[in-house]
């Protein structure tokens, strides 16, 4: 799994320049931190040598030596931590803003595919591990640069013995690299295993109304405890490759200090050779030293997890470019709050016409979808969409709107071409309410502005319109009641006419419903109709509906089956002439 | 302070069964605290040797048996962890799932406060960290800690006055690391928080693009999600300062450790109370308490974390559901008599302020075998009453009884088989169609599934998928129009035999010919069995025997369909003139 247009290497390194103050920074003072117990190195080699020469040195004089490396070595542990968190945070809220622009940037219908829980992980778990390794090419610098210096002093002692050392070190790491196949493969097994599980928990919560209702906790939970085991089989096994490899690493330093042993024996044991000082300073360096080389293991190794965590985000860019993540960003984080610039209302915004020539769009590897579907909207018409379950109803909308890429066809606005519906078929030409809309865990005020900038008038003429202002009465916080998560503490039509409040704020030329008087009573139904049409003057309406007050309102009825248009006229025309449209109805409530 | 009481508290019921891998654990582990204490001893007869001039052949197998005890203490190391992790993911899988099904028995007011996004991150997130709190807390701290405690023993051994310097010196450092653990944790516990509500946030978006790219809102949530990272980032950095000042105490640690061998060494040694190898050996000993120290230190900040989740998982264990399952009167069989007694409910605000109620002294009898349409604008009541009926929740005054036998006698799990509701929302999972209909209950079987999707004239449907009962939905249903939903819902209910069936506006949503598809399904549900029909549309009532009309939570009108529609005066002849363009067709 990696990427051939964005290696991680480029990747990190595009992370890497957005914030090249911080990381720079950070190099030099985790370097500092890294080089800096060479210091009690030598203070403990003169320890020893003092007692076994004995050169007379004072205790005390060693003692204030450490104290003040120790002392030192807080200072810019501190600094240093204070760089990182916040060349971190910076970094993986770059990677979070830059996945959620691109997610907004797509088609909307299809932005989003795979459960929420699951597209949660990668928000999660796959910034975190690569913002991990990045920080880690820190400590690579360090731990080299140490390495360096280390092995400097010890060739001045004694070369041959600084070899033998050496020789286990880079053994190891190969043998780190070799295996750093396998443990990718387990870390991907274990983040699928931990993907299932969040998918499985997001769900089920998402769904606790109905898991209540009928009664299935146990059932379901009996599922979450299966996909439980699995993860606990692809956990142990990479949590125990790690801790073999970390093991080798650890190893290295008591081997290490073996063939010291073996190898320095004679010159220890001679008058002149190596002294305790000096061995001990063997020893402790190479504690120090096989930090770094586990350090470059462990890298090697996170590196490989990283490539995993950028392929995974990077397929949620959906085909977007791969460097897109990393893209530099202001995230605004410090001055003023961010502000969101009001779209300009054009006099040539205005809707004339909308026309729509050989619409079509299937859904990746389905038959499902809409085929040439031709549409004329005048200004200030009302159009409804009807037809079977699965005819392509919401389809259509959504193909108008630049929710899903249409495969082929053209819409034409004024008879202008749209180059990208996405983007043009938004306020102030268009808004929408989704046959299940989606309210957001804020005050109605938020949910119904998302951003805007309107008196609570307009907010309050948008809710009567919308039908919802005696539903607003009973709220206790008014405008400011929150909603709840996803809008739960509303009944399903108020969110309904809330979503179509939302819609009709944005006083766009074209509105386009869903569906929108599935939740609502008839008396309710009929007075939105009434004020839909007769206040919302000049407005252009798409609506998809089986309903009468809608049907019998509308200038044009449109019917479609199996993707296509098959009857186009007035309802009473339809019921003259198309015998679909008929048998479509027949049946319909009785007398 | 190292949660380890919370934690074996919570734990203690998962770990009882593994107690016979616990224990290989410990003997695992102690052999390789055992071979890693040996060595330095064998360091110190080498350097002795060396000085004092003994010969190199009788030198060279002490280093070779350095070598080897050191390759064995890594194996033991190895072995201590395969089996940590597995006993700690095993003990806490069922962790996970038990706080799973409390949580889903948690009434449906809990529910409205917590997002999924902030329940995945209190299940998984949080028990996660348990897990990975006991391999590294058994290996780690126990482990370590028995090894500071035999260097210790070593080091008395050698000179009292060795063993007093250094134990003073772990002493001391161990009750620093806890004063600055006490200061850290508070500010994890702010971080965790902040995370989770952005990823709370995250989700709800992600299941909401489309609502926001076409009514132009995607700015919005872009400012949103900054000025979350704008109040997260400063305690996200007083969370990372709380991390430094237990690195701080490592470093500490250290140079106190030297300072107390640079002292003591030297006396010892000048006295020639001590050979170079005995202060090689105390200084070996010191550094090799260092690293356990170290590690201890390095995992405070999963501590931490463990101690945060560990208090949320006991705040979560201990919530109770508002709906109390104490009932021990099983419903009979077949078809239920519903009564509803002087029933007074309002939603309870978060704050726990009170609104005017939802339904207000509602009375009313529905004989068994009787269907009841429910009519009202929305938010007239009809929905609340279904779930009063269900105990989705519970009424503030009166009583509900089923069979005369008041709601709250009954087991839920008893009740809500009895009592079956399809809902406006049809809720469905990334999964396949039986998982989706059975809700992952693997002992109902495929020709009962197909028997009782072919009475909902769904064959065809179910073929075209391709795989049939196997084929995967989409998560939350996409890719199902949202009357297949409703088909599949229907699915859900038949398959159980429930004395009272409640429609929740269940056909609003279906085209006219799928409609006419689920009318037939819905009569045969509707034999022998008590129904009520909350309904928006006059067509859906038709087969009602009697009607109730709510307002504002009151019953306007009660009483038999056919006898008020004759009645030019009530309500529901006013509706089915108003809405007479509904039934034209």
């Amino acid at each position: 799994m990696t990427n051939r247009d964005a290696p991680t290497a480029k990747l990190m390194w595009g992370a890497i320049k957005s914030e090249r103050g911080r990381y720079s920074a950070n190099v030099l003072l985790w370097s500092t931190i890294w080089l800096m117990p060479v210091i009690p190195a030598l203070i403990v080699r003169g320890f020893f040598d003092s007692l076994e020469l004995e050169t007379g040195a004072n205790a005390v004089t060693f003692v204030a030596l450490i104290v003040g490396y120790g002392l030192g070595r807080v200072a810019v542990m501190v600094l240093a931590m204070h760089n990182d968190v916040h060349f971190e945070f910076r970094n993986a809220s770059q990677l979070r803003r830059n996945m959620l622009e691109r997610i907004y940037e797509m088609p909307a219908a299809q932005a989003v595919q795979g459960s929420p829980g699951e597209m949660i992980s990668r928000f999660r778990e796959d910034v975190d591990h690569t913002q991990e390794t990045i920080s880690w090419t820190v400590d690579m610098v360090g731990a080299t640069i140490f390495g360096v210096v280390a092995v400097w002093i010890l060739t001045g002692i004694d070369a041959g013995l600084t070899l033998a050392v050496f020789a286990p070190l880079v053994v190891m790491v190969v043998l780190a690299e070799r295996l750093g196949g396998r443990i990718k493969r387990y870390r991907e097994e274990a983040q699928a295993a931990t993907g299932r599980i969040t998918e499985a928990v997001g769900e089920m919560f998402g769904a606790v109304q109905s898991i209540k209702v009928a009664g299935a906790e146990h059932s379901m939970v009996e599922n979450l405890r299966e996909l439980n085991d699995g993860r606990r089989k692809a956990m142990v096994r990479d949590k125990t490759l790690t801790a073999g490899l970390e093991s080798v690493f650890w190893n290295t330093v008591s081997i290490g200090t073996g063939l010291i042993l073996l190898v320095g024996a004679g010159s220890l044991a001679a008058d002149g050779g190596l002294t305790v000082g000096e061995f001990a300073l063997f020893v402790y360096f190479l504690g120090f030293v096989t930090d770094a080389g586990y350090f470059v293991g462990i890298f090697i190794a996170r590196f490989k997890q990283a490539t995993v965590s950028y392929a995974r985000m990077i397929n949620l860019l959906r085909g977007g470019r791969p460097m897109r993540l990393v893209d530099k960003v202001d995230l605004e984080l410090t001055g003023p709050e961010p502000l969101i610039a009001a779209v300009p209302r054009r006099a040539s915004d205005q809707l004339e016409t909308l026309t729509v020539r050989e619409l079509t769009f299937h859904y990746p590897g389905t038959d499902n979808g809409i085929r040439g579907v031709d549409l004329d909207l005048p200004r200030g018409s009302f159009t409804v969409v009807t037809g079977r379950i699965g005819s392509g109803k919401t389809t259509l909308l959504r193909a108008l709107l630049g929710l899903v890429p249409a495969d082929a066809g053209e819409i034409l606005w004024n008879g202008e071409l749209v180059e990208d519906p996405s983007t043009w078929m938004v306020p102030p030409h268009a808004a929408y309410t989704p046959q299940v809309p989606s309210l957001f865990s804020m005050s109605l005020r938020d949910n119904l502005q998302l951003g805007r900038n309107d008196s609570d008038d307009e907010i309050v003429a948008a809710i009567r319109s919308a039908a919802l202002e005696r539903d607003l009465e009973d709220m206790p916080d008014g405008l400011d009641t929150m909603v709840g998560p996803r809008g739960m503490r509303l009944s399903g039509g108020q969110v309904q006419r809330t979503a179509a409040a939302r819609m009709l704020l944005r006083r766009p030329e074209l509105l386009v419903f869903d569906d929108l008087s599935s939740a609502l009573d008839v008396e309710t139904e009929q007075t939105l109709w009434r004020r839909l049409l007769e206040e919302q003057v000049g407005a252009t309406a798409l609506v998809v509906s089986h309903r009468l007050p809608a049907l019998m309102r509308a200038d044009q009825v449109l019917m479609m089956e199996e993707g296509r248009i098959v009857a186009r006229g007035s309802y009473k025309e339809l019921m003259e002439t198309s015998d679909a449209f008929n048998s479509l109805f027949a049946g319909n409530g009785a007398s | 302070m190292i949660p380890v009481r919370s934690y074996v508290r919570i734990l203690r019921k998962y770990l009882r069964p593994l107690r016979g891998r616990v224990a290989l654990l410990a003997v695992v582990a102690l052999t390789g605290i055992a071979l890693q204490l040996a060595g330095p001893q064998l360091i110190r007869a080498f350097l002795d040797g060396a000085t004092r001039g003994t010969e190199v052949s009788k030198l060279v197998p002490l280093a070779i048996w350095f070598i080897v005890i050191a390759v064995f203490q890594q194996g033991a190391k190895v072995w201590a962890t395969y089996i940590s992790v597995d006993v700690g993911w095993s003990a806490t899988n069922d962790l996970r799932a038990d706080l799973a099904e409390h949580v889903l028995h948690l009434d449906m007011g809990f529910h409205k406060e917590h997002t999924p996004g902030a329940l995945i991150e209190r299940i998984d997130g949080d028990v996660t960290s348990l897990s990975n709190f006991f391999s590294s807390f058994t290996i780690m701290v126990i482990g370590n800690l028995i090894l500071i405690a035999g260097i210790l023993v070593l080091l008395w051994v050698e000179h009292w006055l060795i063993g007093l310097g250094v134990t003073g010196f772990v002493v001391l450092i161990f009750s620093g690391m806890v004063k600055v653990q006490s200061i850290a944790v508070p500010r994890w516990k702010a971080v965790r928080a902040r995370s989770a509500e952005l990823m709370g946030f995250i989700g709800e978006q992600l299941g909401g693009t489309e609502d926001i790219k076409a009514n132009g809102g995607d700015r919005f949530m872009i400012a949103r999600f900054t000025n979350i990272l704008r109040q997260w980032l400063p305690e996200h950095v007083r969370g990372r300062h709380g991390f430094s000042m237990l690195w701080a105490m490592g470093i500490m640690t250290f140079i106190t450790g030297l300072v107390v061998v640079f002292f003591i060494g030297s006396i010892l040694f000048t006295d020639g109370i001590m050979t170079l190898g005995s202060v090689y050996l105390v200084f070996h000993y010191v550094q090799m308490s260092h690293d356990p120290m170290e590690q201890i230190r390095a995992q405070m900040e999963d501590f931490q974390k463990a101690g945060a989740g560990i208090a949320r998982v006991e705040d979560l264990l201990a919530r109770h559901s508002a709906i109390a399952d104490d009932g021990v009167t099983p419903l009979s069989g077949g078809s239920v008599e519903v009564h509803f007694d002087h029933v007074t409910f309002w939603y309870n605000d978060e704050d726990g302020e009170t609104d005017r109620p939802v339904l207000d002294n509602l009375n009313f009898t529905l004989p068994k075998g009787r269907v009841l349409g429910v009519l009202g604008r929305s938010g007239s009541g009809k929905s609340t009453l279904a779930r009063l009926l269900t105990r989705l929740y519970d009424p503030q005054q009166g009583t509900i009884r089923l069979d005369g036998t008041p709601l709250s006698h009954v087991p839920v799990e008893d009740l809500r088989h009895r009592v079956a509701m399809v809902t406006q929302d049809v809720q469905l999972f990334g999964a396949s169609i039986r998982d989706n209909l059975t809700f992952f209950d693997h002992d109902v079987d495929d020709e009962r599934l197909l028997d009782v999707i072919d009475q909902l004239g769904l064959t065809a449907w179910l073929a075209t998928l391709g795989d049939g009962l196997d084929s995967r939905l989409e998560a939350s249903g996409s890719g199902l129009s949202a009357g297949q939903a409703q088909l599949l819902a229907f699915t859900r209910i038949f398959l159980r035999d429930p004395g009272v069936v409640i429609l929740d506006e269940a056909s609003s949503r279906l085209d006219p010919a799928t409609e006419e598809l689920i009318e037939r399904a819905v009569d045969r549900l509707l034999e022998n069995r008590t129904g009520i029909i909350i309904a928006h549309r006059l067509a859906t009532i038709e087969r009602a025997d009697d009607i109730l009309i709510l307002e504002d939570g009151l019953i306007v009108e009660a009483g038999d369909r056919a006898r008020l529609a004759a009645d030019p005066d009530s309500r529901l002849s006013h509706l089915l003139a108003t809405g007479l363009e509904e039934v034209l067709a």
